[in-house]
């Protein structure tokens, strides 16, 4: 089953699998430059208060994507870290 | 002469090995994207050769215009013959994101058959976590030595030294990896597996990283924390800079009460204790808390805290069409516009960062402090109310600072509406910099700088408007009759103007004068009303001002329009310079001024009406 990386809350895990057609292709690349490849294994690290950005890590590096990225990046659940 | 670049991914220690290696002090902060113009400086082991520090970029594969203008700079240097190498710096902690960059720009250097070398920096870092990593491998892979270095504590810059020395010696390019017309998927894929294969394996600082954000980014408690770090900041502005205030205050006096008797002439009397002493020294004042302000937002960049205050306010901006890579900007805003518009630098949609210059001259400044506090001295009663706990006075001040950054929060909201559709915008992506002690020295020296920059650019301006005003006022009456003077004659000139607003030729002389720098108001109208360092002590110019006529519904027209109009050469002309725009700070002056007195004029009739 498929979701959204926006859909993870803190201390699970997703897959990523594609990317929504809608979000930019320029935006698309970025996120592949920083190391959110289809394939690559996400880990959720906090969702902080406000509904703000949520805090992803992928390979060694954190980030934080709000809802506009991070709702176009789809992923399969793949439990907690 | 010879140059070498310097380029690597944001926030991978850049412009610290930068600083290194040529003995500058290029501004350096734990928070990506801090780094936007190019520097130069020579070697401080080879004077001969010039090293240039590129800003930090995740890749050479822009996404906006402005990316795309620094990825052409950074071909063109490569086509510059004098350009005879390129230092790529690469985050060991966070290999595969940097050696993608890396590859691409090693591609670059092959096609245009330039020397390429690869500094891994962080390998303290590695060292402290007892990791290891295999740089040979790596080396032989991308066809590049691989330099393993400290920038922090300058571990390995001798071996450094040595690749630049073998670099301009040998003149040619490195051996071919074959990447030359390797597009940049395949690169993505490639960096993937030679992180994999020759990275460090573990945890590194995500642990440690991860522990103290479920602390500062806690789903109940981030906000919490978040609002208690604000208060301490704003604290620290006021205590720590207020003794070493009152000490430059009475520093003025003192040198006044020992300088003013020997001067022979009375002109040359009345001119050092008004103008010189008057005026500059109420402006010196506030150089404390520019410091303060400069060191305490440093302590938060160094330390990491600073990418987590944004992600936690970009939510509530996103309402007014901000990002939270503004909150610092405008946070900065409220000491002082010009170190503001310097942070907004780091923002990197130029939608946001437009909505964002718009925003800071709105943000209550610290100039607009002495004649918020005048004003409010002069119509508002010293009383409390709720028994004592809220003193009036002090719910005014509030009042008038929320108004004032309510109004830059509407003015975001509808221009990103209507206007700001053809900038560019970016989504929110933020890298989490992991937590750092602070670095003591730079952090001073740059604080100091910061100080010194205010005093220089601003003392300027503030000197010749006192000096201005003094002559004009005090000629040729001599002094005894302000009314008469040019000062005065131009006032009455311009009476009309500021008639609706129920304000005499006194106020609108003092306004005037204030559109070069906002503090000037209260020296204009001390020197008016004949008292000597009105700024020092603002209560008598407030009984004055009393005494003068002027209506509570002035008053609060006065107070509104302070809060809205632009006035401030200095924050004009850095927001020229910064936003590459020559009409925004101009435009910016027109619609503030012209709403400020509309606004001002409402103000007046509405508490008139009342």
């Amino acid at each position: 089953m498929s979701s959204s990386l926006w859909s993870l809350t803190a201390g699970t895990q997703g897959q990523i699998q594609d990317f929504d057609p809608e979000l930019a292709d320029n935006y698309r690349v970025r996120l592949m430059e920083l190391g959110f490849h289809p394939g690559e294994v996400v880990t959720c690290l906090q969702t902080p208060a406000f509904g703000s950005p949520k805090v992803f890590r992928v390979a060694n590096s954190i980030f934080s994507l709000d809802d506009e990225v991070a709702s176009h990046i789809l992923i399969t659940p793949v439990g907690s870290a | 002469m010879k140059k070498i670049i310097l380029i690597g991914s944001p926030n991978s220690g850049k412009s610290l090995l930068f600083n290194r290696l040529t003995g500058l002090h290029q501004r350096v902060a734990n928070y990506p994207g801090i780094t936007v113009d190019v520097a130069s400086g020579a070697l401080a082991a080879l004077p001969e050769v010039v090293l240039v520090d590129f800003p930090g970029t995740y890749s050479l594969h822009a996404i906006s215009g402005e990316e795309q203008v620094a990825v052409n700079y950074f071909s063109e240097a490569l086509d510059d013959p004098d350009v005879v190498q390129v230092l790529c710096l690469i985050d060991v902690t966070r290999l595969e994101k940097s050696l993608y960059f890396t590859l691409q720009v090693i591609r670059e250097c092959e096609r245009h058959g330039k020397h390429a070398v690869v500094i891994a920096n962080m390998m303290d870092v590695l060292e402290k976590h007892k990791i290891s990593m295999d740089l040979e491998g790596l080396a032989a892979e991308v066809q590049a030595p691989v330099v393993p270095v400290s920038a922090r504590s300058g571990k390995g810059l001798d071996a450094v030294l040595e690749q630049i020395k073998y670099g301009i010696a040998s003149g040619k390019g490195p051996a071919s990896c074959g990447i030359v017309d390797v597009p940049d998927a395949i690169l993505r894929g490639t960096a993937h597996k030679l992180a994999h294969k020759y990275g460090p394996k573990g945890d590194l600082l995500i642990k440690s990283q991860a522990r103290l954000d479920s602390f500062f980014l806690h789903t109940a408690f981030g906000g919490i924390v978040f609002f208690g770090i604000m208060y301490l900041m704003f604290q620290s502005i006021f205590t720590w800079a207020a003794p070493v205030m009152d000490a430059i205050e009475s520093l003025v006096a003192w040198a006044a009460s020992i300088v003013v008797p020997l001067v022979p002439t009375q002109i040359a009397k009345d001119f050092l204790q008004d103008a010189i002493f008057g005026g500059v020294g109420a402006f010196l004042v506030f150089v404390p808390q520019i410091f303060v302000l400069t060191f305490v937002i440093g302590i938060l960049e160094d330390s990491g805290y600073m990418a987590r205050a944004a992600l936690i306010c970009h939510k509530p901006l996103r309402m007014f069409g901000l990002t939270g890579k503004s909150f610092i900007p405008m946070l900065s805003g409220v000491a002082c516009a010009i170190p503001a518009i310097y942070a907004a630098r780091s923002i990197d949609s130029p939608k946001k960062r437009l909505l964002t210059y718009i925003a800071i001259p709105l943000m209550p400044c610290s100039a607009r402090l002495p004649v918020y506090t005048l004003l409010i001295a002069a119509f508002i009663p010293a009383t409390t109310i709720f028994g004592g706990l809220v003193g009036l006075q002090g719910v005014a001040m509030f009042g008038v600072y929320f108004f004032g950054m309510m109004c830059g929060l509407i003015a975001t909201s509808v221009l990103s509406r209507v206007r700001a559709e053809q900038y560019e915008d970016l989504p929110f992506v933020l890298e989490m910099p992991p937590y750092r002690l602070p670095a003591w020295q730079p952090l001073i020296r740059n604080s100091w700088n910061r100080s010194k920059h205010f005093v220089t650019k601003a003392g300027v301006i503030i000197l010749t408007v006192t000096i201005v005003m003094w002559v004009f006022g005090y000629f040729p009456t001599m002094g005894q009759d302000l009314g008469a003077s040019w000062l005065g004659q131009f006032g009455k000139l311009v009476e009309p103007v500021f008639a609706p607003l129920g304000l005499d030729w006194r106020y609108g002389v003092a306004i005037m004068t204030s559109f070069l720098a906002r503090e000037v108001f209260v020296g204009t109208l001390g020197t008016m009303f004949g008292i000597e360092n009105s700024d020092d002590n603002v209560l008598p110019l407030a009984e004055q001002i009393q005494a003068s006529g002027m209506s509570v519904a002035s008053g609060v027209a006065l107070l509104v329009f302070f809060a809205i109009a632009l006035m401030c050469v200095s924050t004009m002309a850095i927001l020229g310079k910064e936003s590459r725009s020559k009409t925004l700070a101009l435009k910016l002056f027109l619609v503030y001024g012209l709403s400020a007195y509309v606004m001002a004029i409402l103000a007046y009739n509405l508490v008139g009406f009342f």
